[in-house]
């Protein structure tokens, strides 16, 4: 028995390529996911282990802000620190840090040296140590006020020379400096552009005083454990030490790790789920085929049960090619995924992260979740084929029959659909009804699916009523050839259905996709209009504060009427409902009508920005029992705490930064507890009489030393926004792509298996007239009626989860529903040339058949 | 091989009857050590408007030989003509059109394709032409083969004997100057062979169409007006209004081996292996098939049940 497995594992094949080639891509991308991310948590873990200092000193973070610090200036600590920390025992050295994360720098013709348009550089002040990244490896450190030392990736990619001059656009003010030395990352260069300055001139112009310092590294003496000198030093600081975070390598580490981590982890997920969904689009693959190959090796299987082989072992039979098929896949797989793997660091060392490829990390669960993926998923998709062969009666052997497997009933399935259909349309209509985000959510999900599933059931009912409409038009159009082709894909519903099913899951979520992100845009864009009064808005396209000097120059640009900055700034909100809501609040100067438009379900503008006051969205403050003149206490990242008064309340979302709360004070309110800092936003009003095309040409003109911000009237924000949303669905298209590109596969499969099986009716299809040409054109309809099918399924099951998740978003503010028809259209048309794309080899095989040998074909 | 090609190549183009002739016709397969010679040196003529039986034992040739007149293989040496027109050498593309427009074929076995009914099966060959049938002849041929209440049932739901008769109802349908059947009832019972074989000669008789039937049954090579004999890819013998007892007798003379069978003159016809060199040892019924009646001359049902008044009108076909 086992040697008529292997043997018949072996002749087939060919027929098992594609399958093959499913449980491989589906591996190699699950694979090639978990070591991407360990790779890069592991490099970056490195170089966090190899820059960490002995013990840190920094100011004290309460908590890490959505969007970072906000408008706050950058937190410091004295430099004075330093002298005190340097006496304690233990302490072999300690060093001024001056940081400075976000500043852009640019270059001789205003463009900025960060490795994209917006990113920014880190500047930092330079002091030789054994933790530095970087090592100089041309010209000199710099030595004083004017000088710079910049990273070699930078410098090659901006063709940057030793002597140029850079600007570094500071929170204090621009100064430039010269260019003294270029320095090469010993590390991985984690995807950042370096510009070193002497420490002295570092704390002058990116603090504004040499009193203050972003932190303190201290370097242990031999044989002091960090944890030990960290007691120490907090011993020695005293009280005072509670205004500092003091962490030990390790502890510091671990930070970055964390934070870097949530990143990670969630890039992790995303790749593999969508791996998930790759594997799953395999599964269908997979099920074709075995169902296929037993439909044809019927005679076989029964002539083994005539011979005496039992119910079981054919089963195992069955099963036991599978599990080689799967352990073949996941062997190629795994090899495909550390492949893969290194594609995606060198497609990274594009955007400026440089791993390097010899790093590469390949853990043994990777190895594990590689097979159980492979083998696992081969299994199951074979598991409902076997059952089925064990039940081939000895008859069959005998028996002349065709090809079964198109007459059982389907009723089961008929069933099973409606029962778990109905079950998902009630969730997917409580999460349209449901009035709570969370439960809406979780609906949503569960309504998805069991549509999903119910969809994939059902299919191979829908195929007959959906493909005899489709089809309607073939007979006209490409007469018996059309017919034929039609017929042959309405032939076996199951098959159809299943190969269908295959490209409707890619197609399902590119539709949901695109109607959640549409009617996103379509709802961003509806409050731009509703809410945007100004006539341009300077700022930058990751919505990043910007130095004062811009606001400086736009008030200064002739032309310029009202203008209103915008700050925000982090908060942990400590609710009346004992809740706590970390958020972003914005801040506006008191001409903030002039520039926006908000809808006030009690108070107004004044109220809100009244000093001490802040406005609330009126849902959140309902929520958690928020009434105008509640008191509102929140705490700052720096841990001081502030407490406001409720002013007003908003009716919409659509006023300021639309973060949780909706959250927005007056400047002066801010500036109690914010004393400086940098705006993120400016809102301009042309001034009465001035054309508003002139005016931007103005600002731009003004604003070109300062390429991180740009001026954006109406239209260009929505297409900021609309863009970065497109942005989004690009990508998540994009990891869908496997999915589609594993179904396409499917429908490839299918077609190949079913000439195969009707080799004798092609040759006397040839025989009695049939060219070439009409031989392939019949192949392609069949794919291409059965790629439309799948579309079509696809479409409509991910027009209702888009509208479903719509829903979801409007409890949340998104209430625009847009159904963006060009996707749909692409995704049709598309379809169309899947189809034709799928047959192209299987048409070209079965044309090239001899015909006589077709006919004599067993 | 044989040398007196041209003088028979003209002797059977002489008769303008002719709906399909092969000269000197080799088939090979294979090469060097593994060379099978299928056909060696075939002389054949086929007569319009008769029922022509090639017969042999199985590996002798009868079905290659048809393949090869009927445009379905490619010939290693020799001519092959169907009607007047030479077919040697045309490509795939000219073989498929001529296959669709001039040849009707049964096969064994899976004649028709599942997925179409009995009636697109028939006519399938004018829709890939994109031809419209001519509906009074198709009408003819379907009362005829007795399947007017077949017509909207798929293949699954017929018989064996009622699959054949669709698949000679196809054959012709197109009205094609040459109807191959390989082999037409070698799945079926006795009756439904019987059936499919009046048929087949009531296609001859009632509606003037050529037949070609490849059979190793003396009994269905019985209802041909004339029988060739094939054995090692030679014909080796032909027979003129065979009887499933001379049929018979002649088998079992070849049985034994073609060649010693080969000195022996039996019955009449000519014998020869090399039936070319012989001009017209039989009564020759292509010359004188105007003057006999064209009621068949064997078990057959002899007043055509269907289109009685139609025998002269496909003669010119």
């Amino acid at each position: 028995m086992l040697r008529a497995t292997l043997r018949s594992f072996f002749a087939h094949k060919g027929r098992l390529l594609l399958s093959a080639l499913a449980v491989v891509l589906s591996v190699a991308f699950v694979v090639g996911s978990l070591i991407f991310s360990d790779t890069t948590g592991a490099t970056f873990d490195r170089l966090f282990a190899s820059t960490a200092s002995d013990v840190r000193i920094a100011p004290r973070q309460d908590f890490d802000a959505p969007g970072g610090i906000g408008s706050a200036e950058t937190p410091t600590v004295p430099a004075a620190l330093r002298a005190r920390v340097a006496g304690v025992e233990g302490v072999a050295g300690a060093h001024l840090d001056v940081s400075l994360n976000r500043t852009t720098v640019t270059d001789a013709r205003n463009q900025p040296v960060g490795p994209t348009q917006n990113a920014s550089s880190i500047v930092a002040a330079w002091y030789p140590s054994e933790h530095s990244p970087v090592q100089v490896t041309s010209g000199r450190p710099p030595r004083g006020a004017g000088e710079a030392m910049l990273d070699r990736d930078s410098a090659d990619r901006k063709g940057i020379r030793i002597g140029d001059t850079l600007h570094v656009i500071a929170p204090p003010g621009t100064f430039s400096v010269r260019v003294v030395g270029i320095a090469t990352f010993t590390t991985t260069n984690p995807g950042a552009s370096l510009v070193f300055l002497e420490t002295r001139a570092a704390q002058r112009g990116l603090l504004g005083s040499t009193a203050k310092a972003t932190g303190i590294s201290v370097d242990a003496a031999p044989g002091v454990p960090d944890s030990v000198l960290k007691s120490r030093i907090g011993a020695a600081l005293g009280s005072g030490a509670a205004a500092y975070d003091i962490r030990t390598r390790d502890e510091q580490k671990k930070s970055q790790a964390e934070e870097l981590g949530d990143f990670l982890s969630i890039l992790k997920y995303m790749m593999v789920g969508f791996a998930g969904v790759a594997v799953l689009v395999g599964v269908f693959l997979i099920v074709n085929t075995f169902s296929m190959l037993i439909a044809q090796r019927t005679r076989e299987l029964g002539l083994l049960r005539a011979l005496g082989a039992d119910r079981r072992q054919v089963r195992r039979s069955v099963l036991l090619e599978a599990l080689l098929l799967g352990v073949f896949g996941a062997t190629v797989g795994l090899a495909a995924g550390v492949g893969l793997a290194v594609l995606l660091v060198v497609a990274l060392g594009w955007f400026g992260l440089r791993l390097n490829t010899a790093d590469l990390v390949l853990n043994w669960p990777t190895v594990v979740v590689a097979y159980i993926v492979g083998v696992g998923v081969t299994f199951v998709a074979a598991l409902l084929p076997a059952l089925r062969a064990g039940r081939v009666s000895p008859m069959a052997a005998l028996a002349d029959a065709e090809v079964p497997g198109a007459g059982r009933p389907l009723r089961d399935r008929a069933i099973a659909g409606s029962l778990v259909g109905a079950a998902g349309a009630a969730a997917l209509v409580g999460c349209a009804l449901s009035t709570r985000t969370a439960l809406a959510g979780t609906l949503l999900a569960l309504g998805v699916l069991l549509t999903l599933v119910a969809v994939v059931v059902a299919g191979p009912l829908l195929v007959r009523p959906v493909i005899r409409l489709l089809g309607r038009g073939l007979e006209p159009a490409f007469g018996a050839v059309g017919r034929m082709g039609r017929r042959n894909a309405l032939r076996n519903p199951r098959r159809t259905g299943a190969t269908a099913a295959a490209l409707m899951v890619g197609l399902a979520l590119v539709a949901g996709l695109s109607v959640a992100g549409a009617s996103a845009a379509a709802s961003v864009d509806r409050q731009i209009d509703r809410t945007l009064g100004a006539d341009f808005v300077v700022q930058n396209t990751s919505f990043a504060p910007f130095s004062g000097e811009v606001t400086d120059r736009v008030r200064a640009t002739p032309g310029v009427g009202t203008v209103v900055r915008q700050r925000i700034v982090p908060l942990r909100l400590h609710l009346p409902d004992g809740r706590t809501v970390t958020t972003v609040a914005g801040a506006f100067d008191r001409d903030f009508d002039a520039v926006g438009k908000v809808t006030y379900a009690a108070g107004g503008t004044a109220a809100a920005l009244a000093p001490g006051r802040v406005g609330v969205q009126e849902k959140f403050a309902r929520e958690h029992g928020l009434r105008v003149g509640s008191t509102l206490d929140a705490v700052l990242p720096s841990g001081r705490p502030a407490r406001f008064t409720v002013g007003a309340l908003t009716a919409d979302s659509g006023s300021g930064p639309a973060a949780q709360g909706g959250v927005f004070m007056g400047m002066a309110t801010l500036a109690k507890y914010v004393p400086r800092g940098q705006d993120s936003a400016v809102y301009v009003n042309a001034a009465d009489g001035v054309d508003p095309q002139r005016l931007r040409a103005d600002l731009e003109r003004t604003l070109k030393p300062f390429p991180q911000v740009q001026v954006n009237d109406r239209a260009d924000y929505k297409q900021l926004v609309s863009g970065q949303i497109q942005g989004l669905l690009n990508l998540l298209y994009g990891l869908l792509g496997l999915a589609i590109v594993i179904a396409v596969l499917g429908v490839v499969n299918t077609l190949a298996l079913s000439v195969v099986e009707r080799t004798r009716e092609i040759g006397l299809l040839r025989a009695v007239g049939l060219s070439r040409k009409q031989l392939r054109r019949m192949i392609r309809l069949e794919s291409v009626v059965i790629a439309v099918f799948g579309a079509l399924l696809g479409l409509g099951l991910g027009l209702v989860w888009g509208a479903a998740t719509q829903r979801v978003l409007a409890l949340e503010g998104l209430t625009a529903f847009a159904i963006p028809w060009s996707t749909v259209a692409a995704v049709v048309i598309g379809s169309v040339l899947v189809g034709l794309l799928a047959a192209l080899l299987p048409a070209l095989r079965a044309s090239r058949l001899n015909v006589l040998a077709a006919i004599a074909h067993e | 091989m044989s040398t007196s090609v041209a003088d028979t190549a003209k002797g059977a183009a002489g008769g303008h009857e002719t709906a399909a002739r092969a000269v000197s016709l080799v088939k090979t397969y294979g090469m060097g050590e593994a060379r099978v010679v299928a056909l060696d040196g075939v002389d054949v003529s086929i007569g319009r408007g008769r029922f022509t039986a090639v017969m042999g034992p199985s590996g002798s040739g009868k079905s290659t030989l048809m393949h090869c007149l009927a445009g379905l293989d490619t010939v290693s040496a020799g001519r092959v003509w169907l009607g007047e027109r030479e077919i040697t050498g045309l490509n795939d593309r000219q073989l498929t059109r001529l296959r669709r427009d001039h040849v009707g074929f049964m096969f064994q076995s899976f004649n028709l394709l599942p997925t179409l009914t009995a009636e697109e099966n028939i006519t399938l060959p004018m829709d890939i032409a994109g031809r419209k049938p001519d509906r009074e002849w198709l009408r003819e041929v379907i009362s005829t083969l007795r399947l007017g209440d077949r017509l909207r049932h798929r293949p699954s739901q017929l018989s064996g004997g009622q699959q054949q008769r669709v698949a000679c109802a196809r054959a012709l349908a197109a009205r094609p100057d040459l109807i191959f059947a390989d082999e037409p009832t070698g799945n079926l019972d006795s009756r439904s062979g019987l059936e499919v074989l009046q048929f087949l000669r009531e296609a001859v008789d009632g509606l003037g169409q050529t037949v070609v039937m490849v059979t190793h049954d003396p009994n269905a090579a019985a209802h041909a007006d004339r029988a060739l004999y094939l054995a090692d890819g030679r014909i080796v013998d032909e027979m003129a209004r065979p009887t499933a007892e001379s049929v018979l007798e002649r088998m079992q003379i070849f049985a034994t081996g073609p060649k010693a069978a080969q000195p022996l003159p039996a019955t009449g016809a000519g014998p020869s292996p090399n039936a070319d060199s012989n001009p017209a040892p039989d009564p020759d019924p292509d010359s004188d098939s105007d003057s006999e009646p064209p009621t068949a001359p064997r078990p057959a049902t002899d007043p055509p049940t269907g289109p009685a008044s139609s025998p002269d009108a496909p003669r010119n076909g």
